[in-house]
């Protein structure tokens, strides 16, 4: 029971980290529906690096670097060019998903490295996801750059007018955005799953998007979605251990999967929007234009 | 750019605002002269916009601004603000020369702004947005200090607001006085007021007016920038600057002038503030709305049970300021938005669940508020926009194929009749100004013949002259036998074309009364909701 309740702490740490990139993105008014695209390059990349050199720490930085360096092309297109984000996001997972199995190829199979260590089975990543949502609401609602990053998210125009360099600002959280879903790839790559193959994050990008809707924008509201979406997904891999004989495995296999569409679709409603509403950053999607 | 003592922060994080900022006071003397423009001179092609603009704003004086659409107030604003820059002429600060690069500079030289669409975050609490890109506010943001310190401003100048509220949650007035502090707080001593009272209902006016007279004695300087309401001019400023095409054509002390005098000054004629209004038989009722309610966009309850009527003649005016409703219900009765419960009858007939196109062909006309949303399709020709109204007539066209050329020459026509300034009826409806696009708005409309016409702030925004046409045509389909149902927040319009009035305050309206016996302070109070809902009708 105990190995359920840590590998389910150690899935939500993905989810966390992968989204949390993905708020500070949104906050900052530009949307990445790419996250899995990200993560994939940053997994694989890891991945690679780490088998290569034999080196951890050589394989995160590669991860972090890669999702630098993707979150700066989705900024450029999204800020400079003023493109379609939803467009780009899905240029950006399809490439993810094309290119990596191509290059990643050759490296399929487990790494061969000695494994992380673990407290009693828990991730340290673990620990340090928690403490990076508590970080990111306080630079988020408590600091000067965090206010000035949720204001370009909201309403770009008055922030220019207070004296803020809206793209700059977008174009630094955008990045930071990406290193941070280039890092979730990599702690899924090195850490809680060490064994390369193909396409083999499943849709975990798209479960870390919804967590964004679902956590209303909120790193601490998050780590509570991520927590049970971690469970949710260790219950529908061996559904005997929590609930023995309930549904059939493969029913199990889709829940996380039908509770996104669920949570994506209710909060899409009217109902949602006119309750909920003021919570999504308003200027979200948009690019600004000078005028 | 060169830095100045008095307004210039002593450095970045260090000691209160508000200790540097109650000295700096102490600094300029009463009636020193904080700017000056000379000789400012802004061309755009084919266009002068403003044409060797001179004059000075005094510490302690409020300094009006006066001019109608397109005499150039909007670019000598940009230009004192450092949005735009002046092709010649010089500004001086404080009496030194200063070149703006970036509105920034403008602020850190101690310029405030003050616009007329908010420039707030609606979703931040009013205290974020106040800090919002201060230069002192450290990396982590001091909230209790920056709370202490907005209070002390607050209770200077009479004010009194929640500085945790969000910014959504404020009146018009209150989210006013929020651009105000964020100016003050960076430092402001001169305040530019776009439009300072246009969105403003008129009690929240008069406690403006207040605030800003024990500013003055602060020694700020304030520029409100005015179009229309002459009398606001004349109750709060000292001096006034009247432009009128690019120019400055005249300088006036405000105790030595009347409303007639300054109307002559703006538009450059006598301008008739009475309207010619016909007496017109009042005849059967056209609309019948009963117990109507309706919910807005955002799902909040905006029309609340009303009941009126419009006959045939007559022009039903509802008072109010924006966000009482008043769009709710023209979008209703227009057929755009489902109600929530209550009855609408034309001529009779229950149209409550009928689609617009019905409602049209039953013979109503929609003047909506937005022009360029929802009145037009910018890149649509003029021909084409005439035919959203047109489309649907086996006149114009035959077994699904549109006949244009018979509607180019019936937009033609219109165009000529009413007056419209275009090339031709081929360029795109976004390339018209706002008034000329109204023109053609109201064309397309009256030109079926409407029996009732919903006229939803169709004179917002234009200058004096479309203003008049617009109001003139209105007056003639009244005269033709039309009912109007006109919505405004113009409380001059409503009170000279209606023949009945109802102030509307959160989805109500506080009562209808006969428009020749109305009186301008209770119909301004009960759009403000300073009364318990009246009982007679």
């Amino acid at each position: 029971m105990w190995e359920f309740w840590v590998r389910s702490l150690n899935a939500s740490t993905i989810f966390t980290v992968a989204a949390l990139g993905e708020i500070i993105g949104q906050r900052a008014g530009i949307l990445n529906v790419g996250v899995e695209g990200v993560m994939l390059f940053g997994a694989t990349i890891s991945f690679m690096v780490a088998k290569t050199t034999g080196s951890y720490l050589l394989g995160f930085l590669a991860g972090i670097a890669v999702g630098a360096l993707i979150g700066l092309l989705h900024a450029f297109f999204s800020i400079t060019l003023g493109g379609d984000q939803v467009v780009n996001g899905m240029g950006i997972w399809i490439l993810g998903f094309g290119l990596t199995a191509y290059i990643g190829y050759p490296f399929t199979g487990p790494l061969g490295l000695p494994r992380i260590p673990t407290i009693a089975g828990l991730s340290p990543f673990f620990i340090f996801s928690v403490l990076l949502a508590v970080l990111m609401w306080f630079f988020l609602f408590k600091t000067n750059m965090g206010l000035k990053l949720r204001s370009v998210g909201e309403n770009p125009s008055v922030a220019e007018v207070s004296g803020i360099n809206v793209a700059r600002t977008r174009y630094l959280s955008v990045i930071f955005s990406g290193m941070l879903m280039g890092l979730a790839g990599s702690i899924y790559a090195l850490d809680y799953n060490p064994v390369w193959n193909y396409n083999f994050l499943m849709g975990w990008g798209f479960i870390a998007l919804a967590l964004v809707f679902f956590a209303m924008w909120n790193p601490l509201i998050l780590l509570g979605g991520s927590i049970l979406f971690g469970v949710l997904w260790q219950v529908s891999l061996n559904p005997e251990a929590l609930l023995p004989n309930v549904f059939s495995r493969y029913i199990w296999r889709t829940f996380p999967f039908v509770i996104t569409i669920a949570v994506l679709v209710m909060m899409s409603t009217r109902w949602f929007s006119s309750r909920w509403g003021a919570a999504k950053p308003e200027a979200l999607g948009l690019p600004y234009e000078k005028d | 750019m060169t830095s100045f003592y008095p307004v210039k922060c002593p450095h970045r994080r260090q000691g209160s605002v508000i200790e540097w900022l109650i000295p700096m006071t102490a600094e300029i003397k009463h009636g020193d002269i904080v700017l000056e423009a000379r000789g400012i001179t802004k061309r755009y092609p084919g266009l002068v916009a403003n044409d060797n603009i001179d004059f000075e704003i005094r510490a302690g004086e409020i300094h009006a601004i006066l001019g109608e659409n397109g005499a150039g107030k909007t670019t000598l604003m940009s230009i004192l603000f450092g949005l735009v820059r002046a092709d010649e002429g010089e500004i001086h600060v404080f009496g030194k020369k200063v070149n703006f690069r970036s509105p920034l500079d403008a602020i850190d030289l101690g310029i405030g702004m003050v616009h007329q669409s908010r420039k707030l975050i609606s979703a931040h609490s009013v205290l974020e947005n106040i800090l919002l890109g201060h230069p002192q506010a450290g990396s982590i943001l001091n909230f209790k200090k920056a709370a202490e310190e907005v209070g002390h401003l607050c209770d200077r100048y009479g004010y009194k607001l929640d500085l945790n509220a969000r910014v959504w949650h404020l009146s018009e007035g209150e989210k006013q006085m929020v651009e105000i502090l964020k100016a003050l707080y960076r430092g402001a001593k001169i305040l530019i007021m776009d439009e300072p009272t246009s969105a403003l209902a008129p009690p929240e006016t008069k406690k403006l007016l207040k605030t800003i007279q024990i500013m003055t004695r602060d020694e700020l300087a304030i520029v409100p920038f005015i179009t229309h309401k002459l009398p606001i001019v004349l109750s709060i400023s000292q001096r006034v600057t009247v432009l009128r095409r690019g120019k400055v054509v005249a300088r006036l002390n405000t105790a030595d002038v009347t409303e007639q005098r300054l109307a002559v000054e703006m538009v450059g004629r006598e301008v008739i503030f009475e309207l010619e209004r016909d007496v017109v038989e009042k005849g059967k009722p056209i609309l019948q709305v009963e117990n109507l309610s309706a919910h807005d966009e955002k799902g909040i309850h905006s029309v609340k049970d009303i009941s009126f009527s419009v006959h045939e003649g007559e022009i039903f005016g509802i008072a109010g300021v924006s966000g009482n409703g008043q769009q709710t219900l023209a979008e209703v009765l227009a057929g755009l938005r489902k109600a929530a419960g209550g009855r609408v009858l034309l001529d009779g007939l229950d149209v409550t669940q009928t689609s617009s196109l019905d409602r049209w062909k039953k013979g109503i006309g929609y003047i909506p508020s937005e022009q360029r949303a929802v009145g037009s399709i910018g890149d649509f020709s003029l021909v084409e926009n005439m035919l959203m109204s047109y489309y649907y007539d086996d006149a114009f066209s035959k077994w699904g194929f549109i006949d244009f050329q018979k509607t180019r020459r019936f937009t033609e026509e219109l165009i000529a009749e009413y007056g419209v300034a275009t090339p031709n009826a081929d360029v795109n409806a976004r390339n018209l100004s706002g008034g000329n696009l109204q023109k053609l708005i109201l064309a397309r409309v009256l030109s079926r013949k409407p029996r009732l016409i919903i006229a939803n702030l169709p004179t917002q925004g234009l200058d004096v002259g479309a203003m008049e046409f617009v109001q003139n045509k209105l007056l003639e389909a009244r005269k033709s036998g039309a009912g109007i149902l006109l919505i405004s927040e113009d409380l001059d319009e409503v009170m000279a074309l209606s023949d009945r009035v109802a102030p509307m305050y959160e989805g109500e309206f506080m009562g209808i009364l006969p428009g020749e016996t109305a009186d301008r302070e209770t119909v301004g109070a009960w759009m403000a909701g300073l009364k318990q809902k009246a009982v007679e009708q």
